[in-house]
């Protein structure tokens, strides 16, 4: 129930709202019974329930135009190979020891701001150490899908965390820019 | 991509001294694969989820490739950091008890 708890809490980004999704996990897990396969990673399957348990109560509050707006926005931008958070501080912290110094609150603030599809996959991925093909099948997307949006997500990351490590002078602007 | 392009990939960058933000398929004449190719499957890597290249290929780059190493390093900080932040946090107490009593409520619904 842990694992579960802490998912839900990553997802919801509120106590309050985790301990709702982890009632109703277990009891549509319940129901369901009969329809987990013997044989597979239980936590995978509760976590699947979870995250469809939020995306229902997200969808229910919010227009369709917003989702739309939000998908659109999540769009296929390019990416530099060369991660731009390295660029920016590659006079200063080529190694990223930056990262070390935020506290957890604020890189959990950071995940929790991540658009879902990103923050799922970094949750799964980094956090809770699910391979690309469970979290392919727990998400209902092909893998490449999951490795976009685990690379996205951790870009989107990564520079949320420079640019807050840099506001609080744990790191100096090195000029190069990002 | 083009023949020449395909060729200077298989010269590894030797003679050419750019670096990992600027020329494609430079390898900064280490005789291991391209910086853009390492750099590029660098999360598959960590994650240990590569395909077409091994994990020994790409960690080889990255042990004698000076502009590329730091790239991995960068990432490794940001790994540990999610780690750290994904460890143990546990389910508060009287959850446990809500989901029980809704279980056992569920099972003599169900009779």
């Amino acid at each position: 129930m842990d694992a579960v708890f802490r998912f839900a809490l990553r997802l919801s980004g509120s106590k309050d709202l985790a301990e709702d999704l982890v009632q109703e996990t277990f009891l549509r897990a319940y129901r369901s019974w009969d329809q987990y396969v013997p044989g597979t990673r239980c936590k995978s399957w509760l976590f699947t329930i979870c995250r469809n348990v939020f995306l229902r109560q997200v969808e229910r509050g919010k227009r369709h135009d917003e989702i739309v707006a939000e998908n659109v926005e999540q769009g296929s931008a390019p990416f530099d190979v060369v991660n731009p958070v390295w660029v920016a501080s590659v006079d200063v912290d080529p190694e990223g020891d930056f990262f070390g110094s935020i506290v957890d609150e604020e890189v959990l603030r950071r995940v929790r701001e991540l658009p879902e599809e990103y923050r799922t996959a970094v949750v799964l991925s980094d956090l809770e150490g699910f391979s690309y093909q469970e979290i392919a099948e727990m998400t209902d997307v092909p893998v490449g899908t999951v490795k976009s949006r685990l690379f996205r997500g951790r870009r989107i990351l990564q520079k949320a965390l420079y640019e807050y490590a840099l506001t609080m002078g744990y790191i100096s602007p090195s000029g190069g820019g990002t | 991509m083009s023949f020449v392009d395909w060729f200077r990939k298989r010269l590894g960058g030797a003679g050419n001294g750019g670096s990992p933000s600027g020329d494609d398929g430079d390898s900064h004449g280490c005789e291991s694969i391209p910086c853009m190719d390492a750099l590029s499957k660098v999360h598959e890597y960590l994650d240990g989820e590569l395909e077409g290249v091994s994990q020994e290929e790409v960690r080889r780059h990255f042990e004698i490739c000076k502009k590329c190493y730091p790239h991995l390093k960068l990432e490794e900080r940001f790994r540990e950091v999610m780690l750290r932040v994904g460890a143990e946090e546990k389910a508060p107490d009287h959850l446990r008890l809500q989901v029980l009593e809704l279980l056992a409520a569920e099972s003599e619904k169900g009779g």
